[in-house]
C-alpha cells in the first residue's frame, strides 16, 4: 500500500467563493491540501524539501515533495538531502514551511495576490505557542490569510469515525503517527488533553530500525537499503506478533510456520557465463593448434640453427685459410700481413679458430660436444694450471700472478662443478621420494589422504597463528590499535629482541649524556635488529612453499577438498569468497525482522526510548483522566479508535486488545476498531468539520491575534462538537 | 529539451502571485542562511512552562513516563530472546553461535549494534 502523491495542479481554483475554507492535513510524513466539504484532499506529497543545484547553471532551487530520481539527475544533490519543517511533530522550520506551503497553493490553481480562504490546518496536541503564532504569522502576513483555524489530527479523525458510528462519543483515540504516538480520551465528544499521553516513537522510527538491521546483516548490499525501500518493505512485509516471545521461539526452532513466515528478497544478480566443457573436436582442435605452433616454432630454431652452422663454417675455413697463408708467409712479414686480416699473431688466430669450432660443434649436437667440452677442461685444466703445481719459489712474479689468478679460476670451477653434483643427486632424491609417496598411495589411499589432509590443517593452523602474532591480533579483537605495540600487547620475538637491544644501547651509555652514535659501531646495532626480521621471515616461507604443495596434492587427489583462503582472519564479516557469489548470497531474508521492528511501538525499550508503549499508554492516560466515574471509564474502553499511518500493521487490534485486557479488572468490556481509512481520515474529519455552518466562530482573523496576543493564542482551542 | 520542461514543474518557481512577500525579499540571498530557528528542546525551554499551572496539559506534561514492566531482553543479532550479555562489546546474545558472530564483527559494526539500542558510548 504505497502512498502515491498527487501533485497535478488543479485548475478550479477560481470557482471556489471565498468563504469555502481550504483545509490542510500539515502532517510530518505527508502534506494533503483541498477543498473542505470535499472527500479527498486535492493535492498530496511528502512534507520534505530539497534544495539542490542546478548542473547547468549552478543557481540554487528548491524542489518539494519527492520525486521520481530518475529527473533528479538534472542536480547536483550532493549537498542538499531532504530537509523536514519539523522536529518529532512541532514545526520549527519556518522556511522550509514557507516553500511548502508556496508549493501546495500553487499546485491548488491558486491565483490573485493572496490566499482568500480561510484556513484549516492541523497541528500536534498541545503545540507550543511560539510554533503556532509562527505559523500564524506565516498565513496572515505572506499569505493574506483572512482566518484560521488549527485543530488536532486526531481529533478530527475521531469526530470523522464517530459520525460514521465507528465510535462513541466517549472514547479513547490511539493515533501511532510518523514520528511520535498519542492517546487521547475523549469525553461527551471533546478531547481532554489533560489525560492525553504522548510517546516520541512511530513509523519513521521503525523505518530506521529495519533500515539499520538490514544494512548491519548485509552489509555487502548496503548501498541497496534506502529509506524509501525500506519504508516499502515494511508497509509490504511488516506485522505485530500477538505475542513476541513465542513467535521469536518459533523462528529460533526453525519450525514449518517459521519457514512459511520467511520472506526473501532476491536481488538482481546475473550468474558468470558458465563455461561449457570443451567437447572433443574442440580439445581436438586445439591439440591440432598447439602441435602446428610447436612444429613451426621448431622449424624456425632448425632453420637458425642451420644457419648459424653455415656461418660458423664459413669463418672456420676462413681462419684456417689464414692460418694456412701464414705458414708460407716468413716471420718477419708476419705483422704486415696480419695488419689487414685484424689479428695481431698467430696465437690469436689458433684461439679464434678454436672457438669456433667449439661452438661449432656446440650448435650441432649438444651430447658430443658436452663430452668434448669436459674432455677439453680436463686437458685444459693441466695446461691452464700448469702453474699452480710449480712451487712458488721457482716463478717470477709475473707467473706468481699468473698462478694465483689460476688458482682462483680452479676453485670457481670446482665449486662449479660441486654444485651441479649437489643438484643432480637432490633431484635423484626427490623422484625417489615421489615414487615412495606414490607407492605409499596406492598401497593404502584413504590413510594417504588422512595424512595428507591433517598435515595441511597443522600447517595452515601454525602459519595463521605465526601471522595473528605478527600483527598483534589486532584487527579481530576491535581495539583499533593498528600495529603499534603499546603496553601491555604480546610482542613476538623479533620485536621483544629489538626492544632489547634498543634498551641496552641505551644503559650501556654512562648516565648523563647519550652518546649513541658518536661511533660507527654503534650503527652495527641495527643491522643486527633487522637480520632478527629476516630470520622470522624466512621460517614462514618454507612452511607456506609445504602448504602451497600439499594443497596442490590435495587438489588433485581429493574432489571435497576445498583450499582455504589466505586472508581467513582478517575479513571475517564478508563472505567467503573461495567460491564464487551464489545467487543465494543476492537474497535478503526476512524472518525475525517482520515482526521485530513493528514491535517498537509497544517495546520503546528496543530502540532506548525510554518511555511506555502503545498499550501501556491508554492505561497512563486513563489513570491521567483520574475520574472517579468508573463507568467512564468503561465507556473509555468499549470505543477505542486507532488511527494515524502506523496503525496499518496487521496484527496490531489483536495485540492492543490483548495489552490493553492486561490493565484493565477481568471482565470489562474492550472494543478496539481500527478508523475506516487511517491515513486519510484526519483530513476528511477536518474537511467535514470546516464545512460545517458554525466553523467560523471557530477561527481568529489576524486583528484577534493583534489585538489579543499571544497568551490569548496559547489558551486557543478548538471545538469539536458544532 | 523535454525533460527540462518537466523540471520546470519540479523546480518551485521563484515568484508566486498570491504571496504577499516573495521568498527572495524575505531572505535575501548573500546574507547567511545559516538559520537560527530554534529546534524543539529551545523552543520548549523558551516557553516557560513552569509559570504556568501544572494542570494545564501543555506540551511537557503530556509525555508519556518510563515503562513500569520489566524490559524484554532480545538478542541484538538475531532478534530471539536474550538471557545472556558480552561484557567486552555490551551486546546481547541469544546462543553460543551468535556469540561467535558476535566476537568476530569488525568494531564498527558493535558500535551500530549498540547505537540502535541508544548503548553506543559516544566520544566527542
Amino acid at each position: 500500500m504505497p502512498f502515491i502523491s498527487k501533485i497535478e495542479r488543479q485548475t478550479d481554483y477560481n470557482l471556489f467563493d471565498s468563504s469555502i475554507p481550504i483545509v490542510i492535513d500539515n502532517g510530518a510524513s505527508y502534506f494533503r491540501i483541498g477543498w473542505a466539504g470535499e472527500t479527498e484532499p486535492r493535492v498530496v506529497f511528502r512534507n520534505i524539501v530539497q534544495r539542490p543545484r542546478l548542473k547547468a547553471t549552478g543557481e540554487t532551487v528548491t524542489i518539494v515533495g519527492d520525486h521520481d530520481p530518475a529527473l533528479l539527475k538534472y542536480f547536483d544533490c550532493t549537498r542538499s538531502g531532504p530537509r523536514s519543517a519539523f522536529d518529532s511533530n512541532v514545526v520549527y522550520q519556518f522556511e522550509i514551511m514557507e516553500y511548502i506551503l508556496d508549493f501546495a497553493f500553487d499546485r491548488l490553481g491558486a491565483t490573485g495576490s493572496k490566499i482568500d480562504h480561510p484556513i484549516l490546518i492541523t497541528e500536534c496536541v498541545c503545540n507550543p505557542v511560539q510554533s503556532r503564532s509562527k505559523m500564524g504569522e506565516l498565513l496572515f502576513q505572506t499569505y493574506g490569510v483572512p482566518s484560521i483555524a488549527f485543530g488536532v489530527d486526531a481529533a478530527f479523525s475521531y469526530k470523522y469515525n464517530q459520525q460514521r458510528g465507528v465510535c462513541d462519543k466517549d472514547g479513547l483515540a490511539m493515533c501511532p503517527g510518523f514520528n511520535t504516538t498519542h492517546v487521547i480520551p475523549f469525553v461527551d465528544g471533546e478531547p481532554i488533553y489533560k489525560g492525553s499521553c504522548r510517546s516520541n516513537i512511530g513509523g519513521f522510527h521503525v523505518t530506521d530500525y529495519l533500515k539499520q538491521l538490514l544494512s548491519l546483516k548485509y552489509p555487502y548490499h548496503m548501498a541497496r537499503f534506502t529509506w524509501e525501500k525500506v519504508e516499502d518493505l515494511k508497509m509490504e512485509h511488516c506485522y505485530i506478533a500477538p505475542d513476541y516471545l513465542s513467535e521469536a521461539q518459533l523462528f529460533q526452532q526453525g519450525a514449518k510456520e517459521a519457514e512459511e513466515k520467511t520472506r526473501m528478497w532476491q536481488l538482481p544478480w546475473v550468474p558468470p557465463p558458465t563455461e561449457e566443457p570443451p567437447s572433443e573436436e574442440e580439445i581436438a582442435r586445439k591439440a591440432a593448434i598447439r602441435e602446428k605452433q610447436g612444429q613451426r616454432l621448431r622449424e624456425m630454431a632448425e632453420a637458425k640453427r642451420s644457419s648459424k652452422i653455415n656461418e660458423l663454417e664459413n669463418e672456420l675455413h676462413g681462419l684456417e685459410f689464414l692460418l694456412n697463408q701464414l705458414a708460407h708467409v716468413q716471420e718477419s712479414n708476419v705483422p704486415s700481413f696480419l695488419a689487414e686480416t685484424g689479428y695481431v699473431s698467430r696465437q690469436e688466430i689458433e684461439s679464434a679458430r678454436s672457438k669456433v669450432v667449439q661452438s661449432l660443434r656446440k650448435a650441432k649436437g649438444e651430447s658430443k660436444s658436452d663430452q668434448a667440452e669436459i674432455e677439453k677442461a680436463d686437458s685444459a685444466t693441466n695446461e691452464k694450471y700448469s702453474l699452480i703445481n710449480i712451487p712458488d719459489d721457482m716463478l717470477t712474479a709475473d707467473q706468481l700472478v699468473e698462478k694465483r689468478k689460476q688458482l682462483s679460476i680452479k676453485s670457481m670451477s670446482e665449486g662449479r662443478q660441486r654444485l651441479k653434483q649437489k643438484r643432480y643427486e637432490e633431484g635423484l632424491e626427490r623422484e625417489r621420494k615421489q615414487q615412495l609417496e606414490e607407492e605409499k598411495r596406492l598401497e593404502n589411499p584413504e590413510l594417504y589422504l588422512e595424512q595428507l589432509r591433517s598435515r595441511y590443517k597443522d600447517l595452515s593452523e601454525k602459519i595463521d597463528q605465526r601471522k595473528r602474532l605478527k600483527t598483534n591480533g589486532g584487527s579481530t579483537n576491535g581495539n583499533g590499535l593498528a600495529g603499534s605495540v603499546g603496553r601491555g600487547e604480546r610482542l613476538n620475538a623479533a620485536q621483544r629482541e629489538r626492544m632489547r637491544l634498543l634498551t641496552t644501547a641505551a644503559f650501556d651509555r654512562g648516565k648523563g649524556e647519550d652518546t649513541f652514535g658518536a661511533k660507527d659501531e654503534d650503527w652495527q646495532l641495527y643491522k643486527l635488529m633487522s637480520k632478527d626480521n629476516d630470520d622470522d621471515d624466512e621460517e614462514p616461507d618454507e612452511d607456506n612453499t609445504e602448504l602451497a604443495r600439499i594443497s596442490s596434492r590435495l587438489q588433485l587427489l581429493d574432489p571435497t577438498f576445498v583450499p582455504k583462503v589466505e586472508t581467513g582472519s582478517s575479513q571475517p564479516a564478508e563472505a567467503p569468497r573461495t567460491r564464487p557469489l551464489t545467487k543465494e548470497d543476492f537474497q535478503i531474508v526476512f524472518g525475525v525482522e517482520r515482526f521485530r521492528c513493528p514491535e517498537i511501538l509497544f517495546s520503546p525499550n528496543w530502540i532506548g526510548v525510554d518511555q511506555v508503549g502503545l498499550d501501556e499508554m491508554a492505561g497512563v492516560s486513563m489513570r491521567r483522566l483520574s475520574c472517579k466515574d468508573e463507568k467512564l471509564e468503561e465507556r473509555l474502553t468499549n470505543s477505542i479508535l486507532v488511527t494515524g499511518g502506523s496503525s496499518l500493521f496487521p496484527g496490531i487490534i489483536e495485540r492492543l486488545e490483548a495489552g490493553i485486557r492486561m490493565i484493565r479488572p477481568c471482565g470489562s468490556p474492550i472494543k478496539i476498531v481500527r478508523a475506516l481509512d487511517p491515513v486519510m481520515d484526519a483530513w476528511r474529519g477536518a474537511s467535514a468539520y470546516a464545512s460545517a455552518p458554525g466553523f467560523h466562530t471557530q477561527t481568529f482573523t489576524r486583528m484577534d491575534y493583534d489585538v489579543n496576543g499571544e497568551d490569548w493564542l496559547r489558551s486557543y482551542q478548538l471545538k469539536y462538537s458544532l | 529539451m523535454e525533460a527540462e520542461i518537466m523540471e520546470a514543474e519540479l523546480v518551485l518557481p521563484n515568484y508566486l502571485s498570491f504571496k504577499r512577500i516573495q521568498m527572495y525579499d524575505k531572505y535575501p540571498k548573500g546574507q547567511s542562511r545559516g538559520r537560527h530557528w530554534k529546534h524543539l528542546k529551545q523552543i520548549i525551554q523558551a516557553e516557560n512552562y513552569q509559570n504556568y499551572p501544572p494542570d494545564e496539559p501543555n506540551y511537557v506534561n503530556i509525555e508519556s513516563p518510563p515503562s513500569m514492566r520489566p524490559c524484554k531482553r532480545i538478542c541484538d543479532i538475531t532478534g530471539y530472546e536474550a538471557p545472556y550479555y558480552d561484557p567486552k562489546t555490551n551486546l546481547r546474545y541469544a546462543n553460543t553461535d551468535v556469540f561467535k558472530m558476535i566476537r568476530s564483527l569488525p568494531n564498527e559494526h558493535v558500535q551500530r549494534y549498540l547505537a540502535m539500542r541508544n548503548a553506543a558510548i559516544v566520544l566527542k
